[in-house]
């Protein structure tokens, strides 16, 4: 990955780039000498990105509290692996990635996901968009529950690959190359998961994009 | 090309993904396919109908918990044999010429300790000092030997009985209740000087059990302040709140919450203290709310003078 994309990953503004990877990599070889303040303060660097990430894919705060310890703890575990031959930043993503896909292959392997109203996540998630849109006639909040249920469910049909791939493009605007790098794939593969992804989603919920068009 | 290849295309230029050429090549196909046209529409309405599902972005109150979580995971990380593991990795991997040098020092290490442990004639066999039992090693004899290693501190929450296993003069075992002042002896010394923090922590969980004595109430302050270990010094917390109150326990924490490096003691020393607060502790914890190096600490100094301002402890 270039440092362009590295920054971008990181959060950095490209001006203090040269610092900034500098500073991080003294805190990088601080830790692999066992400094655990200075892991504390890479985590602290990185960990807000990282935490967003997870809680896209998981959608609920416990399980995102579990899925960000784990990437830091293998993050931590592997730390003398790191080679600098990626930003620390990719590295690190990476690394939270990997326990994502692990995550949702784990998921795919047990019994398919209720996504009755009430049982996980994603109802929740409309109960706040609902708030947030005090316009919103209780008809419309039904229909926005139903509409995010729905989407929700599409979203979990998708390969774990292909999920991750959405996320990290759709909702998160990275790039098709730093997707790629994230999961240890090509680019072109990147491209294909999205791709499959998207005509997936569109097979899904076809029935709304039509009501949409229609209203 | 045909339409299915133009629609790969197409999912790209939803996105903004396609360099300027490969985008300019789908405008014109557009401009001449009703059918693609209506593909790319279709794609407009599905990320309008994903822009439903919005960004989850996750509270201050949430980051704080998985950090304080994670600060207590890795604690517990490096005491184990992880840690140990990763302690002999990085000096190898930091050491000049490592892998010769290693090797070397792991020979001539091996030749050492078979030496130090050969059989020798007369030799005594580990031995066991029950403490109800006639004592071989008396008081006074443990004084005055110097004490070499700690191999193993195990005490039984059954029966209060704890066993230890050191090298002095030769390698014994002490066994007995908490109460003898020999077992007492050996835990005050191991938490004090013993550099395995595996076996600190052994020693906490074993002196823990008798909260009154005014020993074991030194020690535990002690390894709150001075442990080098924040794993250590956040057991010793642990372990502190079984003690009773009083001025000794308050400065200890509030010296833990000004001093403290890791932010998982000072909020830990918080919490606390916030459960004994009275109006000299506010200074501090306005102190800390105001320039604590970490976030964490600042936001929870902040909701324990919000309490104190409600009357809440």
């Amino acid at each position: 990955m270039t440092d362009g994309a590295c920054l971008e990953l990181a959060g950095k503004v490209p001006k203090e780039g040269t610092r900034v990877v500098a500073e991080e990599e003294m805190l990088v070889r601080r830790a692999q000498r066992g400094d655990r303040v200075a892991f504390d303060a890479l985590v602290r660097l990185h960990d807000q990105k990282i935490l967003r990430l997870v809680m896209q894919i998981v959608r609920t705060p416990e399980l995102a509290k579990d899925l960000y310890q784990e990437a830091f703890l293998k993050a931590y575990r592997a730390l003398g692996n790191f080679r600098f031959e990626s930003s620390f930043s990719t590295w690190l993503h990476r690394v939270a990635t990997n326990v994502c896909l692990d995550y949702l292959r784990r998921q795919g392997n047990r019994e398919e996901i209720s996504t009755k109203p009430g049982e996980d996540g994603e109802v929740e998630l409309l109960d706040t968009v609902a708030e947030g849109r005090p316009d919103l006639n209780p008809e419309h909040a039904l229909r926005a529950r139903e509409i995010g249920r729905r989407i929700e469910a599409a979203l979990q049909g998708l390969t774990p690959r292909e999920r991750v791939v959405f996320e990290l493009r759709h909702y998160q605007g990275l790039r098709l190359r730093a997707i790629g790098e994230l999961c240890g794939t090509t680019e072109e593969t990147a491209k294909n998961c999205l791709f499959r992804a998207t005509q997936k989603l569109r097979t899904a919920l076809e029935d709304l994009a039509h009501a949409r068009k229609r209203e | 090309m045909n339409c299915k290849e133009w629609q790969e295309e197409l999912a790209l230029y939803l996105y903004g993904d396609l360099p300027a050429d490969r985008r300019a090549a789908v405008d014109s196909h557009l401009a001449s396919c009703g059918q693609c046209r209506e593909t790319l529409e279709e794609g407009r309405r599905l990320h309008q109908l994903l822009a439903a599902r919005p960004l989850r972005e996750p509270s201050p109150e949430l980051l704080y918990e998985c950090r304080h979580a994670l600060g207590e995971a890795l604690d517990h990380d490096d005491l184990g044999w992880r840690g140990l593991l990763r302690g002999w990795s990085s000096m190898l991997r930091f050491a000049p010429a490592s892998g010769a040098v290693a090797a070397v020092a792991l020979v001539v290490t091996g030749f050492c300790m078979g030496w130090a442990l050969r059989p020798r004639t007369g030799m005594v066999a580990p031995l066991v000092v029950p403490a109800a039992g006639t004592a071989s090693v008396s008081e006074p004899d443990l004084q005055n030997m110097r004490i070499n290693g700690i191999s193993r501190v195990a005490p039984d929450p059954k029966t209060g009985e704890v066993r230890i296993t050191l090298d002095a003069e030769r390698r014994m075992t002490l066994e007995g209740s908490l109460d003898d002042p020999r077992i007492q002896q050996v835990l005050l010394y191991a938490v004090r000087n013993y550099n395995n923090p595996g076996i600190r922590r052994d020693t906490l969980d074993a002196l823990r059990t008798r909260p009154d004595n005014p020993n074991v109430r030194g020690a535990l302050l002690y390894a709150l302040r001075h442990d080098p270990n924040a794993g250590m010094r956040l057991e010793a917390l642990n372990a502190v709140r079984g003690l009773d109150w009083g001025p000794d326990l308050r400065q200890a924490l509030l010296d833990a919450l000004e001093h403290d490096t890791n932010p998982g003691v000072r909020i830990s020393a918080i919490d606390l203290l916030s459960q004994h607060a009275d109006a000299e502790v506010l200074p501090a914890f306005e102190r800390l709310a105001a320039s604590d190096a970490d976030r964490s600490v600042q936001l929870r100094c902040a909701r324990a003078i919000r309490e104190l301002a409600k009357g809440d402890f």
